[in-house]
C-alpha cells in the first residue's frame, strides 16, 4: 500500500481514501444544499425551491457592509504589512549592519510568539490611544505579521543577485531605479505570498474584530457570522449557509490565484527566464 | 570584519535608514508590549473602575493564584487533551497516512482528497464553526446521516461531547498543512534508497518504519513544532463553537485568557496567564527543536 511506485491503488486504501473525501466533503456539500434551497431547514436534504434568494441577502444590507468592512481590513492589512516590511527587508537584505545574525535570531523568535501573550498590552494600548477601530486592528495585525513577513522578504531580496544591481548602477540608475526595474520584478513572487498570507490573515480574523469593535456597524464578516449563528431563537439556516459560502470564497480564491507564485515563493526561486 | 558597501547603496543610506525605520518601530513596539505583558503580571490592573488607574504591584500574587484557583490549572489540561488529539494525533496522522497513501498517485481521487481537504484547511475559522455547530447539533448532519439511521436517539453533541467536537472540527480544518509537508518530505526520499529497500525484501510496514520515517525525522519534528503552537493557542473556531462551554469542558487556554481579561476585566491577572501560556509555549518549542537537531 506504501512506498512503492505503483500507479494503483489497493482496493483497501482506494476505500479508505473514498471514506476520507467523503468526511471532508460532506460539511460543504451541506452547506451548498442549504444555501441554494430557499426553504432550508439546515438540515441535509435535496433543496425544496431553488433560488438565489439566500445569496441575494447575504450580498446586501448589513452583509454587504460587512463585506466591505472585511474587505478594507484585509486590503488595508496586506497593503501596511507590505509597505512596512518591503524597505525594512530590502534593508537587512543588503545593508551591513553589526549583530544582523541577532536581530534575525530575535525575529525567528518573535514568529513563534502566541498572540495571546501580547493581547491584553495590545488592547490597553488601543484603549488609551483611541484605536478600538478597524484602524486599530488593521495595526495590531501588521505588527503581529511583521517578524515572519521580513523573514520571508529578506530571503527573497537575497536571492535577486547583486550582479543585476550593479550592471543596473553602471548603466546609470538610480537606487530607485534600480529597486523599481530589477528588485521589485524579480521579487514578485515573494511580495504575492507576504500580500496572500496578509490577505488571508486579516479576512480570517476574529480576535482582533471581536475585542476591538464597539458598534455593529464596523463588524468584519467573522463578526457578521458569528454573531448570527450564536444568537438565540430560529436560525436562518439558507442565509447563513450563502453567507459563509460569500465570506469563505476570496480567502479560497486568493489562495488559488495565488498558488503558482506559492510554489515558487516557497521554493525561493526568485530568478525567472 | 566589515564589508564593503555596495557603491549603488552608497549615497543613499539616509534613505534606505529612513524606510527600515517604521518596521523597525514596529517591532520596537512588539518587543515592548511582552516587556509590559511580564510587568503588568505582578499588578492588579483591571480594565475598568479604580483599579484601571490605581493599580498596585502585587509581588507573585497573581502567578500563585494560577496553581491555588481552579480555573487555570483545569483550563491547562483542557488545552493538553485538545492540542493532544487534534493536532499531535489528529493532524499529524491523518496527514501523513494521506501523503503515504497519495504519494505518486495521480487520478481523480488524489485531486478530490486534495482540494477538499485544502477547503477546509482556507475555510475562514469562524464558517468552519458554523459548519461544525451546524453539523453537529440534535437535528444536524451527524445525528440524521450517522446516529439515526442506526437506530439511536439523536445525540445533541454540543451539550454531551463538546471537546469531541472540537477536537474533530480541529482535526478537520488543520490536516492540509501536515498533509503538505509530509508530501513534500516524501518527495525528497530518493526512489532507489526505496527500491533497494524492496530488493532486500522489506515489507512496505518496515520500509515506512525502517527507512523513510527516520529519513523525514526532521520535518516530522518540524510539523509538531508549528502546529502544537499554533493548536496550544487557537481560539476563535473553539469560542465560537461553544464559548468554552458546557461548564467549563473546552475552556481552553486562549479562552480562559480572553474571559479573564475582557469578561471579568482582570487584566494583571490575564497577563500571568499570558506569560504561562508564553513559557509553555517556549519550553515546548525547546523540546521541539532539540528533537529536530538531535542525530538519528
Amino acid at each position: 500500500m506504501t512506498i512503492n511506485s505503483d500507479q494503483k491503488h489497493t482496493p483497501m486504501a482506494t476505500l479508505a481514501l473514498v471514506f476520507v473525501a467523503i468526511i471532508w466533503i460532506s460539511p460543504f456539500s451541506w452547506l451548498f444544499v442549504n444555501a441554494v434551497d430557499t426553504q432550508a431547514t439546515g438540515e441535509l436534504r435535496w433543496p425544496q425551491s431553488i433560488g438565489i434568494g439566500n445569496f441575494v441577502s447575504a450580498m446586501s444590507g448589513s452583509a454587504a457592509q460587512q463585506f466591505m468592512n472585511s474587505m478594507i481590513l484585509a486590503l488595508g492589512t496586506a497593503t501596511m504589512t507590505i509597505v512596512v516590511a518591503a524597505g525594512a527587508a530590502y534593508f537587512l537584505s543588503r545593508v551591513y549592519i553589526p549583530g544582523k545574525t541577532t536581530i534575525l535570531w530575535a525575529l525567528v523568535v518573535m514568529r513563534m510568539m502566541p498572540t495571546n501573550g501580547v493581547l491584553v498590552p495590545i488592547y490597553f494600548t488601543a484603549e488609551k490611544s483611541g484605536l478600538l477601530n478597524p484602524l486599530g486592528v488593521m495595526i495590531a495585525l501588521t505588527i503581529l505579521n511583521l517578524p515572519f513577513t521580513l523573514l520571508l522578504l529578506k530571503n527573497f531580496f537575497d536571492t535577486v543577485p547583486l550582479e543585476l544591481e550593479e550592471a543596473a548602477h553602471v548603466e546609470g540608475a538610480s537606487l530607485w531605479e534600480i529597486l523599481r526595474h530589477v528588485v521589485l520584478p524579480l521579487s514578485r513572487a515573494g511580495i504575492a505570498v507576504v500580500w496572500f498570507f496578509s490577505f488571508t490573515s486579516a479576512w480570517n480574523e476574529f480576535l482582533f474584530p471581536l475585542i476591538f469593535s464597539r458598534t455593529d456597524s464596523v463588524f468584519p464578516m467573522s463578526m457578521g457570522l458569528y454573531s448570527a449563528f450564536g444568537e438565540h431563537g430560529a436560525i436562518q439556516y439558507g442565509f447563513l449557509a450563502a453567507y459563509s459560502i460569500v465570506y469563505a470564497i476570496p480567502a479560497i480564491g486568493v489562495y488559488f490565484l495565488l498558488r503558482r507564485n506559492m510554489n515558487t515563493g516557497f521554493a525561493g526561486v526568485g530568478v525567472k527566464g | 570584519m566589515r564589508k564593503k558597501i555596495n557603491p549603488w547603496l552608497a549615497g543613499n543610506i539616509p534613505l534606505l535608514v529612513a524606510v527600515a525605520l517604521p518596521a523597525a518601530l514596529f517591532l520596537s513596539v512588539l518587543v515592548y508590549f511582552a516587556g509590559w505583558a511580564i510587568t503588568f503580571s505582578f499588578t492588579d490592573l483591571e480594565t475598568i473602575g479604580r483599579k484601571s488607574v490605581n493599580w498596585d504591584w502585587v509581588g507573585l500574587k497573581n502567578y500563585i493564584r494560577l496553581f491555588t484557583r481552579q480555573g487555570f490549572l483545569q483550563s491547562l489540561w483542557v488545552t493538553v487533551i485538545f492540542t493532544f488529539f487534534s493536532a499531535v494525533i489528529g493532524q499529524t496522522i491523518i496527514g501523513f497516512l494521506l501523503a503515504v497513501a497519495l504519494r505518486g498517485k495521480r487520478g481523480l481521487l488524489k485531486t478530490t482528497v486534495e482540494v477538499s481537504i485544502m477547503l477546509g484547511w482556507l475555510l475562514p475559522d469562524i464558517v468552519a464553526a458554523f459548519l461544525w455547530s451546524a453539523s453537529a447539533s440534535q437535528t444536524g448532519l451527524i445525528n440524521r446521516v450517522i446516529i439515526e439511521p442506526l437506530g439511536f436517539a439523536p445525540i445533541n453533541f454540543m451539550n454531551d461531547y463538546a471537546l469531541v467536537v472540537v477536537i474533530i472540527a480541529n482535526t478537520w480544518k488543520g490536516s492540509a498543512w501536515s498533509y503538505l509537508l509530509f508530501s513534500a518530505a516524501l518527495d525528497a526520499v530518493p526512489k532507489e534508497i526505496i527500491e533497494a529497500a524492496k530488493v532486500d525484501g522489506t515489507t512496505p510496514i518496515q520500509r515506512l518504519w525502517k527507512v523513510v520515517i527516520p529519513m523525514i525525522r526532521p520535518h516530522i519534528a518540524t510539523n509538531m513544532l508549528f502546529i502544537t503552537i499554533w493548536t496550544f493557542t487557537y481560539f476563535p473556531l473553539i469560542y465560537a463553537l461553544t464559548g468554552g462551554g458546557p461548564g467549563n469542558d473546552t475552556n481552553v487556554l486562549a479562552i480562559f485568557l480572553y474571559q479573564t481579561s475582557f469578561d471579568v476585566h482582570r487584566l494583571g491577572y490575564g497577563s500571568a496567564i499570558s506569560v504561562a501560556m508564553l513559557l509553555i509555549v517556549g519550553a515546548l518549542s525547546i523540546f521541539y527543536l532539540r528533537l529536530l537537531k538531535e542525530p538519528k
